[in-house]
């Protein structure tokens, strides 16, 4: 009897705890991203806000597609990226994740 | 090349042959041939992993044979790259402002104690959730069918909460908002706004999941839970709740999770249909959990078909099988029922009797009558949200 109170006693207390009490830690995935000319300014201006993997997985997409994208990022997302870069990192999107399509 | 992207290869040549233009595509089914990853998020076994940063993770198709999706399992999406990595449970406080009589500030403790406790079955489905079925692609992450899940939800009913603070003359609107941010300050906040009278007793503020704590990675301390609506307004985290006269304008509801306002929900890539609309409430469909695409089996062995359904709360009528490519359906038998808003498991048993390659189809039919589409008679919209095709697997039989 004294055992079932203890346990008791015991789940009650840690239930007012969370389940992870020590900082969780979100892990790094190294995505293999496609080199070539470009890649600079992708590492420079979409890494501050989201992983490879956000990029590569959209699907291959016309440049038109990639052109909103980056916009996207300027207009709604405040990203400060240059209009020269706005079209670098176009078409290396285009070039690597492209589907050939213009529009 | 595996059979069914021959199958696409064919159907993409047979478009050109015909002289159709790229921008008329064909709904398919959405993509299944992901594998988990060997690297495991906080609280989560390992899942199909888009992206580290935001975290975006699905759940494999093999899950969906139960009704109660597991925390560990649960898909995890979010907006923004920073989300806190450590809560304070005791210091942690949801603060109601805006117009009310009396701004409240609740802490986690006062949640469980001083309101009314209630609980609610529901499914957390991605408005994106199979958004790979779409040709052409549309843009967003290529979601297979594991953006959803189905849970036990605990905690307080918001009508109590906006209850207790009292809303003022003119409240309309109410805004919802996570403690994700962004990396720059200029960018906008992941709030969420619904009217006062889309909210009914349904919607709770949750602390609770399948039992446990709200994993991090899928809201804790706390998340809104919105029965029958899709997720892109379950704020996850939430830390603020502001009522407002006006509708404020906000690229998470002006811009995001909108489809064509029309008909059909539908467009072309060339021809986009302007009037746009939150996506709101899901529509019916269901997903097999076995067999599965990669499932082998002997001849005359003894299959149970299992899968679940769910639609945005009328609750499933009927989910019915297809061996035969669509030409006849089979009643399946329904598991219990857990609440109008949950996952409907069923199953349904059948020996193959033919070598090779067997296709299962289920499609679920709601109390309403509404019932899964065919993939290939699906729409196209530029986000590629709400796929609820027909759902198909192929299993080999040996």
């Amino acid at each position: 009897m004294m055992k079932k109170i203890v346990l008791i006693a015991v789940l009650s207390f840690t239930s007012a705890f969370a389940q992870v009490e020590e900082p969780v830690e979100v892990p790094f995935i190294p995505y293999e991203i496609k080199m070539g000319k470009g890649f600079d300014a992708i590492q420079a201006n979409c890494l501050m806000c989201h992983s490879f993997g956000y990029i590569i997985n959209q699907g291959r997409q016309s440049k038109d597609f990639w052109n909103k994208k980056v916009l996207k990022m300027v207009i709604h997302f405040k990203a400060p990226i240059s209009k020269e870069d706005v079209e670098i990192t176009t078409d290396y999107l285009f070039e690597h994740y492209g589907n050939g399509e213009l529009k | 090349m595996q059979r069914r992207d021959f199958l696409k290869a064919s159907l993409a040549a047979s478009a050109v042959a015909l002289g159709t233009s790229a921008s008329a595509g064909v709904t398919g089914q959405p993509i299944d041939s992901r594998k988990v990853s060997k690297i495991a998020f906080p609280e989560k076994r390992p899942l199909i992993t888009y992206s580290d940063r935001p975290p975006l993770l699905e759940t494999p198709r093999d899950s969906f044979t139960k009704a109660i999706t597991p925390n560990d399992e649960f898909f995890v999406r979010w907006h923004m790259p920073e989300i806190p990595t450590h809560i304070d449970p005791e210091t942690y406080t949801i603060k109601i402002n805006g117009l009310v009589n009396q701004e409240l500030s609740i802490s986690l403790n006062e949640l469980k104690k001083d309101f009314e406790q209630v609980e609610v079955t529901a499914v957390l489905q991605c408005g994106g959730n199979s958004r790979s079925a779409y040709k052409p692609i549309a843009g967003g992450i290529q979601w297979g069918s594991g953006a959803m899940g189905c849970a036990k939800w605990k905690g307080v009913r918001l009508s109590d909460i906006l209850n207790r603070a009292g809303l003022k003359k003119g409240a309309h609107w109410i805004g919802f908002n996570g403690s994700e941010t962004a990396a720059y300050y200029e960018t906008p906040n992941f709030v969420r706004e619904m009217r006062i009278d889309e909210l009914d007793d349904h919607v709770i503020v949750a602390y609770e999941m399948n039992g446990e704590d709200l994993p991090y990675l899928n809201g804790y301390p706390v998340r809104l839970v919105i029965p029958g609506h899709y997720s892109d307004s379950w704020v996850k985290m939430l830390s603020n709740i502001t009522v407002t006269a006006e509708y404020e304008s906000l690229f998470f509801m002006d811009v995001a999770y909108r489809v064509p306002d029309n008909d059909c929900e539908c467009e072309t890539p060339d021809n986009k249909f302007k009037a746009t609309k939150p996506i709101t409430t899901m529509n019916v469909k269901s997903v097999i959990g076995y067999p599965t695409n990669d499932t082998v089996v002997y001849h005359n062995s003894h299959v149970v078909v299992r899968g679940v359904a769910f639609d945005d709360g009328h609750g499933i009528k009927d989910v019915v099988i297809s061996v035969d490519g669509g030409k006849t359906w089979k009643t399946a038998i329904l598991d219990k029922d857990a609440g109008r808003y949950a996952f409907r498991a069923f199953r349904f048993a059948f020996k193959p009797t033919k070598y090779g390659k067997v296709s299962i189809m289920a499609k679920a039919i709601n109390r309403l009558g509404a019932e899964q589409p065919f993939a290939q008679d699906i729409k196209w919209n530029h986000g590629g949200y709400k796929y609820n095709g027909i759902d198909v697997v192929t299993m080999e039989v040996v």
